[in-house]
């Protein structure tokens, strides 16, 4: 799929319900980050593209579509993955999870890792990914002006990023 | 650093050493899947990513506690010939031997570990020892796999385990092998059902030299293929409980042929002495298949048992690379022939009397 803006591959995907109708529209990386698309901000780059201004408080931003067809982090397709069987990032796992899972069993004794596990490693991954999503919900709170929401977002990744230093340090 | 003549000049420790451990099962091999949290999988990753990703391991990999001094190469350093070297000693597989910057491959000076950056999975950690040992060589690769995971971020989840570039590697990453010796269930054609078994209990079977390769020579590699779902020492203990069922059978098989027809193996094993100590030409597929016999000649007594070690160092030395990199030239194949016979001849000289009496034990 290319990108709605240039010819590049695409592998931001917007979807937009606005009155009633559906919108969507594809992006490159280079374009989307460009587009500041990857902030909530990109409401401004939505009514570039799809004209007019979308209905106030409907929750607007990149997810993903239906069934995602391509990794965010790295661009891999579902397609390539159904084509040769291995996976373009650790990222696609979570990207492709449904049809990963629904193979585990006819490769596997089981759908979950009962294995060594880095402890600290794991932890580590665990806050970093909340601390990401945190700081999208901060951002969203600053610009719709939700100050007291912005500020308990603040104490909370705060807290994370002293937890996640404990964590390192193990 | 170690060069590539010095580790071709040494065998490696677990091709030396030989004693009834080794009679059926020559070596085991485990190795663990690893990849960095936030750089995409060696096959879908840029050549730029491919290069941070090796300039950012390998270092780290080099410094580890026993693989200073070792071998430590970028692929792209290396000759095509040299690469097959690494493959036929297992040191790299066939899918690294492929490729070039942006791929490297480490070794300790025992050989007993090697580590390959950017093979499939950004890390691959193997270990290998000799005779039925897949608990001690799970041991070596988990000691380094700590080592770094306190340098590097691996990608790992809490329900998926480690996350590969392949599904089938999920969970654990780990892939224990063993290297098995089997003449005896061939000859007495039991080695189909025993094959069938082994499947069946949810094991997979290659030849020589892994995925799609065929059986030469009688070596047959017994591995998990389920990663995900059960701890490293279940797997572990599953196969080693599977792999020392079928060496026992084997030793049985041998047991039962030299009972109920001691002149037919006999015939066998003088055969292939005849045509090894012999011949003045030779394919390597040949080679493989009568040094089998030779070395069930010497595990069964019937010829010295010094023979188990030379065999298994022929085993290795008169493949293709092995005997071009000694030659010091690309040989075509007629002419690797000649010199693989001179090479046999030349090592079983020393070790065989000139007439061989294989009628020797009836008396």
């Amino acid at each position: 799929m290319k990108c709605d803006s240039c010819q590049e591959k695409a592998t931001v995907f917007y979807t937009q319900v606005s009155d009633g109708k559906l919108k969507k529209f594809v992006l490159c990386e280079a374009c989307a980050q460009e587009k500041g698309i990857t902030s909530p901000d990109g409401l401004l780059m939505a009514e570039e593209l799809l004209g007019g201004s979308p209905p106030p408080n409907q929750p607007i931003g990149p997810f993903p579509a239906v069934a995602q067809e391509d990794c965010r982090a790295c661009g891999f397709t579902l397609e390539d993955f159904r084509k040769v069987g291995r996976l373009g990032c650790p990222q696609c796992y979570e990207a492709f999870s449904q049809e990963i899972i629904q193979r585990l069993p006819s490769m596997h004794k089981a759908a979950s890792h009962k294995g060594y596990i880095p402890e600290g490693l794991v932890k580590q991954q665990a806050i970093r990914s909340e601390l990401t999503s945190l700081s999208t919900d901060l951002e969203r709170a600053i610009s719709e002006e939700r100050f007291e929401d912005a500020a308990a977002l603040r104490d909370r990744i705060s807290n994370l990023e002293k937890k996640e230093e404990g964590v390192a340090s193990l | 650093m170690m060069r590539f003549a010095t580790l071709l000049k040494h065998p490696a420790d677990w091709m030396t050493g030989h004693d009834a451990e080794t009679s059926v099962v020559l070596t085991s091999r485990v190795r663990l899947a690893r990849n960095l949290a936030q750089s995409p999988f060696p096959g879908w990753a840029r050549k730029k990513e491919r290069q941070a990703v090796r300039d950012s391991l390998q270092g780290k990999v080099e410094s580890l506690p026993g693989m200073k001094d070792g071998f430590s190469h970028e692929l792209s350093e290396l000759e095509p010939l040299q690469k097959q070297v690494l493959v036929e000693r297992h040191l790299i597989s066939r899918e690294q031997a492929a490729r070039n910057e942006g791929s490297g491959s480490v070794v300790n000076r025992k050989q007993t570990l090697s580590l390959m950056i950017n093979e499939e999975d950004h890390l691959r950690i193997q270990a290998i020892r000799p005779s039925l040992q897949l608990r001690e060589a799970y041991k070596l690769a988990h000691a380094i796999d700590q080592r770094l995971e306190g340098v590097v971020d691996f990608a790992v989840d809490a329900k998926l385990g480690y996350l590969t570039a392949c599904p089938t590697n999920l969970g654990t990453g780990m892939r224990a092998s063993a290297m098995l010796h089997l003449p005896g269930l061939v000859l007495s054609d039991q080695i189909g059902p025993v094959l069938k078994g082994i499947s069946k209990l949810g094991l997979a079977v290659r030849g020589l030299y892994g995925e799609g390769t065929e059986s030469l020579g009688n070596l047959y590699q017994i591995s998990n293929q389920s990663t995900l779902g059960e701890t490293e020492e279940e797997i572990l203990d599953r196969l080693t409980k599977v792999i020392g069922d079928v060496a026992r059978y084997e030793t049985q098989a041998r047991a039962k042929l030299v009972a109920e027809d001691p002149i037919m193996v006999r015939d066998r094993i003088g055969r292939a002495a005849g045509n090894l100590t012999y011949a003045h030409i030779i394919t390597s597929k040949e080679a493989l298949n009568h040094l089998s016999m030779l070395r069930l000649g010497a595990d069964l007594d019937f010829m010295p048992s010094s023979l188990v070690e030379i065999c298994d160092r022929l085993f290795m030395e008169t493949q293709p690379a092995h005997l071009q990199w000694r030659a010091g030239k690309k040989l075509q194949p007629e002419a690797r022939d000649i010199i693989r016979a001179q090479m046999i001849r030349e090592h079983l000289h020393s070790s065989m009397p000139p007439a061989i009496d294989i009628t020797g034990k009836e008396s």
